[in-house]
């Protein structure tokens, strides 16, 4: 039979473990920080005091700062300018992306994304055979084309590009024909049926948080494009066409979309490409960027550094 | 002795019965209740509004030939045409109209168009169509041949666009290898007068329609012959489609083609598409007698039908059943984002229900509508 260990060195050792958990995240906080360690830009606006703690070390010692933080101080600087100047794109690191679904998950929690609505899955992909094998992530939002297949086939104009570059759809507007969604090659938009995931659950009032507690949660506005739409009825966005709008309710408050700010391998990069000192721009100059389905001319604002 | 026709009330006014649940589904829940998604994201609806669509543009055309071109043997056809029209048409509306997550903002398309988009223009399109269609058959009722033709002139141009239309709805879509070719726009115009002059069969070997039995006979005769024709074509074109995505080797183009021959769904093609739609009508339809055995001709005439109509979803689901990115399936799952489609007893129940509402309104009409009651060729 196999010795019991004491309960003593079993807190030890967990304690350890999660000692080394820490440093091997501070590790690889640090790795994704040098990468883009760049100088501090002199005309960045003033950012507010960082919070006390380990957490400042990282983000404002010396002459260097987090991409987090730099990428904030370029969005509020792009947001200074006049919006048709500006040109949202997203830069995604295959090389740095984990496969974690944080990016996932924090889109369907900010956009409140009811069952089968998602804009931004992480494909798997896999290829080789052993031992020469590879695998990658690819998280794919919305490509925010520059030449969107979606726009021209929208009978009544419910989508297009706002003055920015984003390719938005206007709830109201959109009469749910989907042929949006067959016009789109990567399967970017998804329809909203009206499921909510509470429907079904069991009921158990005061014991467990069931259906009459969630689902008021689920029934509650989300703030897609800046509007509230609480989820009721059949009013819009049920019945719509959806996608990935580069969390343009945040950006517009001076916030990163969702899954930058959660991507815990700063994989997923966000900026104004039309300002030259700005951190996506650079990127998408490197000899390793691609994009998706290039060949067919869409022109997407999403980029891969592969 | 139960009559073609009887049975015929009796099986429409069944259908309208068991669509009553999916009107009902639809209209209270909403999308709630139906199995495509937003990959596989037009269905049975979309599918079978193009063969509804197609049976009314067809029949439109049909009818030119006795209301615009005086061709005699088709005299006194082209009010049965132009009837079995009208009854289509509205069919095709509710099942599209029922595929919008919105329907109730339909009017947008009228007030507010995108004209860069196929699908307003095919709105307006139908739309007029349907007014073309409307003052031709109140035209034909009153008789007035003379001011029938250059509304039958309109109707018929506007037929032949629709029809092209609905193939550059799918064929303009870039992302879709199996939709994106110049075949589609081309064939659904034959295609839809194979459905319109099948329909015609289907009306002349059941029910008459002519009561002089020798030009009747001559009739289906010429009908039987010109549907042959039309299904070689056809089938010309499924060789065409399939032929070229194999021998081509995209990966897509290959896929969709392997779904629709080889896939689960297979004997809808071979059997039925192929076997009960092409070549069982083309073999009894070229016998000389079948001409004289119009009930026959008329079953013939059905089975085209059935078989343009699986066609039709061979064109849609196969196509947008292929990923656009290996995994994308896998990546996010939940209800509706499966590559798998099945039609859900609900849209069975909308399509059967409005199978049923066409067929109905068709035999009211033939039985109650001056049009058809004044009429001395009328045959019951």
């Amino acid at each position: 039979m196999a010795e019991q260990e004491p309960l003593g060195s079993a807190a030890v050792s967990r304690r350890g473990f999660l000692h080394g958990l820490i440093g091997g995240a501070a590790a690889a906080s640090i790795a994704s920080y040098e990468v883009f360690a760049v100088e501090a830009d002199p005309t960045a606006p003033p950012q507010a005091a960082p919070a006390s703690g380990p957490a400042t070390a990282l983000s404002s010692g010396g002459d260097q700062v987090d991409v987090l933080e730099r990428m904030r101080a370029e969005l509020l600087r792009a947001l200074g300018k006049p919006a048709a100047e500006r040109r949202w794109v997203m830069v995604i690191d295959l090389r740095k992306c984990v496969g974690c679904h944080a990016c996932t998950i924090a889109c369907v929690a900010e956009n409140k994304l009811p069952p089968g609505v998602v804009y931004r899955p992480v494909i798997e992909e896999e290829w080789g055979t052993y031992p020469n094998v590879g695998r990658r992530f690819i998280p794919r939002p919305c490509m925010q084309c520059d030449k969107p297949p979606c726009v021209p086939v929208c009978p009544v104009n419910a989508t297009f590009k706002n003055e920015e570059g984003v390719v938005v759809v206007d709830y109201p507007q959109c009469i749910g024909c989907r042929a949006c969604l067959t016009a789109c090659p990567y399967s970017a938009r998804t329809a909203d049926f009206g499921l909510t995931y509470t429907q079904g659950t069991p009921v158990a009032a005061g014991l467990i948080a069931g259906r009459d507690t969630v689902a008021a949660y689920e029934k509650a506005a989300n703030f897609e494009y800046g509007t509230a739409r609480p989820r009721e009825g059949h009013e819009s966005p049920i019945g719509n066409a959806r996608k990935c709008h580069f969390c343009l309710h945040r950006v517009k408050a001076g916030e990163l979309p969702a899954c930058v700010t959660t991507c815990i391998g700063r994989a997923t990069l966000f900026g104004d490409a039309n300002d030259p000192t700005s951190l996506v721009t650079r990127l998408i100059a490197q000899p390793n960027v691609t994009r998706l389905k290039e060949e067919l001319g869409t022109e997407p604002r999403v980029y891969y550094l592969a | 002795m139960i009559t073609i026709k009887r049975a015929l009330y009796m099986l429409a006014v069944i259908a309208v019965v068991l669509g009553i649940y999916g009107f009902g589904s639809r209209l209270l829940f909403g999308e709630r209740d139906v199995n495509y998604g937003s990959y596989v994201n037009w269905g049975l609806w979309v599918a079978m509004y193009l063969f509804f669509a197609g049976m009314a543009a067809g029949s439109f055309m049909v009818a030119s030939l006795d209301y615009l071109f005086d061709v005699a043997l088709f005299r006194n056809t082209g009010k049965y045409a132009l009837w079995a029209s009208a009854v289509t048409l509205p069919g095709a509306l509710i099942l599209i109209g029922f595929d919008l997550g919105h329907m109730e903002r339909i009017w947008k398309v009228y007030l507010q168009p995108n004209f860069t988009s196929l699908l307003a223009q095919l709105v307006w399109s139908y739309s007029t169509f349907l007014v073309v269609s409307t003052v031709a058959l109140i035209l034909a009722i009153r008789g007035r041949r003379t001011a029938l033709k250059p509304v039958m002139a309109v109707g018929l141009a506007i037929a032949i666009f629709v029809s092209g239309g609905v193939g550059a709805l799918l064929g303009v879509n870039a992302a879709r290898v199996s939709f994106q070719n110049a075949m589609l726009p081309a064939q659904f115009p034959v295609l839809n007068l194979a459905s319109g002059i099948a329909l015609l069969l289907v009306m002349v070997g059941f029910f008459g329609v002519l009561a002089d039995a020798e030009r009747r006979t001559r009739l289906v005769r010429l009908l039987s012959l010109t549907l042959v024709v039309l299904l070689g074509v056809k089938a010309y074109f499924l060789w065409v489609d399939y032929s070229q995505a194999l021998y081509g080797q995209t990966q897509e183009a290959v896929a969709v083609a392997g779904q629709v021959l080889f896939g689960p769904y297979a004997w809808a093609f071979w059997i039925v598409q192929l076997g009960l739609g092409v070549v069982m009508p083309a073999m009894v339809l070229l016998v000389p007698s079948t001409s004289r055995r119009a009930p026959l001709a008329g079953l013939m005439g059905v089975f085209v039908l059935v078989g343009l109509a699986v066609g039709r979803t061979s064109i849609i689901f196969p196509a947008l059943a292929f990923p656009e990115f290996d995994g994308l399936t896998d990546a996010f799952t939940g209800p509706h984002l499966g590559l798998d489609y099945t039609p859900s007893l609900m849209e069975w129940s909308v399509t059967i229900g409005v199978l049923g509402l066409s067929t109905l309104a068709y035999l009211v009409g033939t039985d109650r509508l001056p049009l058809f009651s004044k009429s001395p060729e009328v045959a019951r």
